[in-house]
């Protein structure tokens, strides 16, 4: 490459090491009581898949039938772990394109805490049943102010960092993120107006609550996660975006395509006949960002593969972007109308397209980032080269078996179940069985590594990484130390990291 | 480290190297980055494009589906009824018990054979016709009750009261109709007996009414006393098994 592509001074370095300085709390905080909520989500997932398959497990215990611990997987997936991710990433991401220190650590971290209250009590809320019974929206009315002001009083920094950048290009990441920050208030006060405040049509409740969930998947966490992707393959390669054209078009396209997305849920209710048609056709439209988004960060990626192998956070980000084209190939595959659409309504399909989304795309995404912004907040670099790499495994490997494994065995128990012919035991119920119990395995592999993850972080949150100058890699090295050439610790002389 | 150690300590003295050393010591991870000044401009893949393509033909294709789009009539369909199940083929009507099937079947026949004597609620009008709510021969036995349909009845009735000559109704009757009717009387208008009268047993009675030692006459009380005081052969049915509302056929797979 040549020099003209880079321009880094010891002031540009300063200011980057004070912006991470300056972060270095919200993020860790938002990240570790994240991943935190991420375990507790998936302990509820293996529970709620564990009870497909094996009915009686638990049966005794009203906190933890069905139906309370698959919305209290969901909603701490969503709000406990999908949220808080965002929201470091977020201020992080901003912090740095807009080339600013962060200067409302204090609010931040206290409405980080108020908003961590939400959620613990919206989730014992859904446990002891008092959920809502929408989905994705089942924390009792309650929460939804408390989450929507603390959103607001974490979320305005990054918007008024914006505002007072400095003079200048505006990046791709830039764009999606501050999208993000200002559709999901769109999309979260929209939806629970319309539910909890005004008295409508309950079918049309139905729709809005669909609408919503989509939207939530395309207008927060997708924009999140891609302005991430933008942000990490050209950083950690060293290698300009593939195509900022291409960017541009991903973003416009997902702006214009998303909102209409949603309502193909609904299809068959007694609803103004053309909005479910109107929904599965924008969601398969939705191959169009997603493919390229996926394919302009992925090109971008594999122009540099010995970083690939070796860097823990792109490994994680193509792994993300890689479930992008698949979720945006899924978008088309089950959303037609007479085949599949019928199948994925009621059945494993419609939660592995959500998993494939929500874990495979945004979560993996997430888990890139962190591994690429946590030594930075922290000045420590990560522990062990081995968690990494188990986390990774696990993580990819989980997420394809639980995400592809619902979208199929759902195909099946929906076919069983449109047969009304056929019974439920013998049919959708037996159908269903052999994918759930795979399920149930895999997030408790995905659970296994993720606790992990957590002690990880926190570890390195207590600023117990290791001192020294040189990156925790995913090398192989035969002898000498595992985390590869040491470089220089810290305090022992000069450095010589260039 | 520089060799110009002889400078004073002042503050604003900034040994560069000593800086610069500093900050890849203290923030070495920043330091590695680099800022990229460049965007790529790279040509799109022509397998990208198609791709797209084909995931926007299928999206043309999904709201293909819509019909026309804000034309009122088709927002909504009326009269829809459910498709069948795939590979169900033609499954037909959805399936009921068979109690309902057969007495839904007897409903129309009573419309049109009995409803002009016996009247709509079955109560007779008393004088010229009795009724059929409550009589010992409509819940008892249901071959009596099966001959007095297809024969008609002569003399006096259960109550004792001669009434005029009720006429045969087996013309045109199928057995599948008569099971329907005699089920239908058996269990509507207040009468409660529960069971079914399946097209096997209405197919038996037809054939002992056709060799009555005075077949084509209509019967009378004492003839019924004497050879027709049995319930009608073939297998009862369970009332509550679901059945095919047209063909009456149990449906197989409802019962595993």
């Amino acid at each position: 490459m040549s020099s003209a592509l880079y321009n880094t001074t010891d002031e540009d370095v300063l200011l980057r090491a004070g912006i991470d300085r300056s972060l270095r709390h919200p993020v860790m905080f938002f990240l570790t009581s994240g991943a935190a909520w991420l375990a507790v989500s998936i302990l509820l997932g293996v529970i709620a898949s564990a009870k497909v398959h094996w009915p009686s497990l638990l049966a005794g215990c009203p906190f933890l039938t069905y139906g309370r611990v698959f919305p209290a997987h969901m909603n701490a997936l969503i709000y406990g772990w999908g949220m808080q991710a965002a929201f470091a990433v977020i201020l992080w991401l901003t912090a740095r394109l807009t080339r600013k220190e962060c200067t409302a650590v204090g609010t931040i971290l206290t409405a980080g805490h108020i908003w961590n209250l939400g959620v613990t009590l919206g989730v014992v809320g859904i446990l002891s049943g008092h959920g809502t019974g929408m989905p994705w929206m089942e924390f009792p009315v309650f929460a939804w102010p408390v989450l929507i002001f603390s959103y607001a009083a974490i979320m305005v920094w990054p918007f008024i960092q914006f505002r007072v950048r400095p003079e200048g290009h505006v990046y791709i990441s830039q764009w999606y993120l501050l999208a993000a920050v200002i559709w999901f208030p769109w999309v979260y006060i929209t939806a629970n107006v319309f539910l909890h405040c005004l008295q409508g049509s309950p079918l049309m409740a139905a729709g809005v609550n669909a609408w919503f969930r989509s939207a939530m998947i395309f207008l927060f966490f997708t924009p999140v996660a891609l302005g991430t992707a933008y942000y990490l393959a050209p950083k950690v390669t060293g290698r300009p975006v593939f195509s900022y054209t291409l960017a541009k078009l991903g973003f416009w396209t997902l702006a214009v395509i998303a909102p209409w997305a949603g309502m193909q849920k609904l299809t068959g209710a007694p609803i103004p006949y053309f909005l479910p048609y109107v929904g599965g056709a924008a969601t398969a439209m939705l191959f169009v960002p997603a493919a390229a988004a996926g394919v302009n960060t992925l090109r971008t990626i594999l122009s540099n593969k010995e970083t690939l192998s070796s860097s823990p956070a792109l490994r994680f980000t193509t792994a993300g972007m890689g479930s992008l084209i698949l979720l945006g190939a899924a978008a088309v595959f089950l959303n037609l109308p007479g085949s599949t659409l019928p199948r994925t309504q009621f059945s494993l399909s419609g939660y592995g397209f959500d998993i494939l989304a929500l874990y495979g795309f945004f979560t993996l995404t997430m888990f890139g980032a962190t591994y690429f912004i946590v030594p930075r907040v922290t000045r420590r670099e990560w522990l062990s080269r081995r968690l990494i790499k188990t986390h990774f495994l696990f993580s990819v490997y989980g997420t394809i078996f639980v995400a592809l494994v619902a979208i199929f065995g759902g195909l099946l128990q929906g076919g069983s179940q449109e047969d009304f012919t056929k019974p439920w035991a013998t049919g959708a119920a037996k159908d269903a069985y052999p994918y759930a119990l795979t399920i149930t395995v895999s997030w408790a592999l995905i659970l296994f590594s993720n606790i992990f993850f957590f002690i990880h972080l926190t570890f390195m949150w207590l600023r117990l990484g290791r001192r020294s100058s040189h990156p925790t890699l995913l090398v192989f090295s035969h002898g000498g130390s595992p985390h590869g050439e040491e470089g220089d610790i810290d305090n022992v002389g000069p450095a010589s990291a260039h | 480290m520089s060799p110009n150690n002889q400078k004073p300590d002042l503050d604003d003295s900034i040994n560069v190297a000593e800086a610069h050393g500093r900050v890849v010591r203290e923030a070495a991870a920043a330091a590695r980055e680099r800022r990229i000044l460049a965007a790529g401009n790279e040509p799109i893949s022509v397998w990208v494009l198609s791709a797209c393509g084909i995931a926007l033909v299928f999206a043309g294709a999904i709201i293909g589906n819509a019909g026309t789009f804000l034309d009122y009539a088709s927002l909504y369909r009326k009269n829809y009824v459910r498709a069948s199940a795939p590979g169900g083929g033609e499954s037909g009507p959805a399936p009921k018990t068979a109690l309902e099937a057969y007495k839904a079947k007897g409903k129309k026949i009573y419309t049109a054979k009995c409803n002009g004597c016996h009247g709509a609620d079955a109560k007779g009008d008393g004088a010229n016709y009795p009724s059929l709510a409550g009589s010992p021969w409509v819940l008892g036995d249901s071959e009596r009750f099966a001959m007095i349909v297809l024969n008609g009845l002569q003399g006096p009735a259960s109550s004792g009261k001669a009434f005029g000559v009720m006429p045969s109704q087996a013309a045109g009757l199928t057995p599948e109709d008569l099971a329907g009717v005699l089920t239908f009387v058996r269990n509507d208008f207040g009468n409660e007996v529960g069971d079914v009268i399946t097209t096997e047993m209405a197919k038996a009675a037809m054939d002992i009414s056709a060799n009555r030692s005075k077949a084509g006459q209509p019967v009378t009380g004492a003839e019924l006393e004497a050879d027709h005081l049995k319930a009608l052969p073939g297998d009862p049915i369970d009332p509550s098994v679901m059945v095919d509302p047209i063909t009456l056929a149990p449906v197989e797979a409802a019962s595993p």
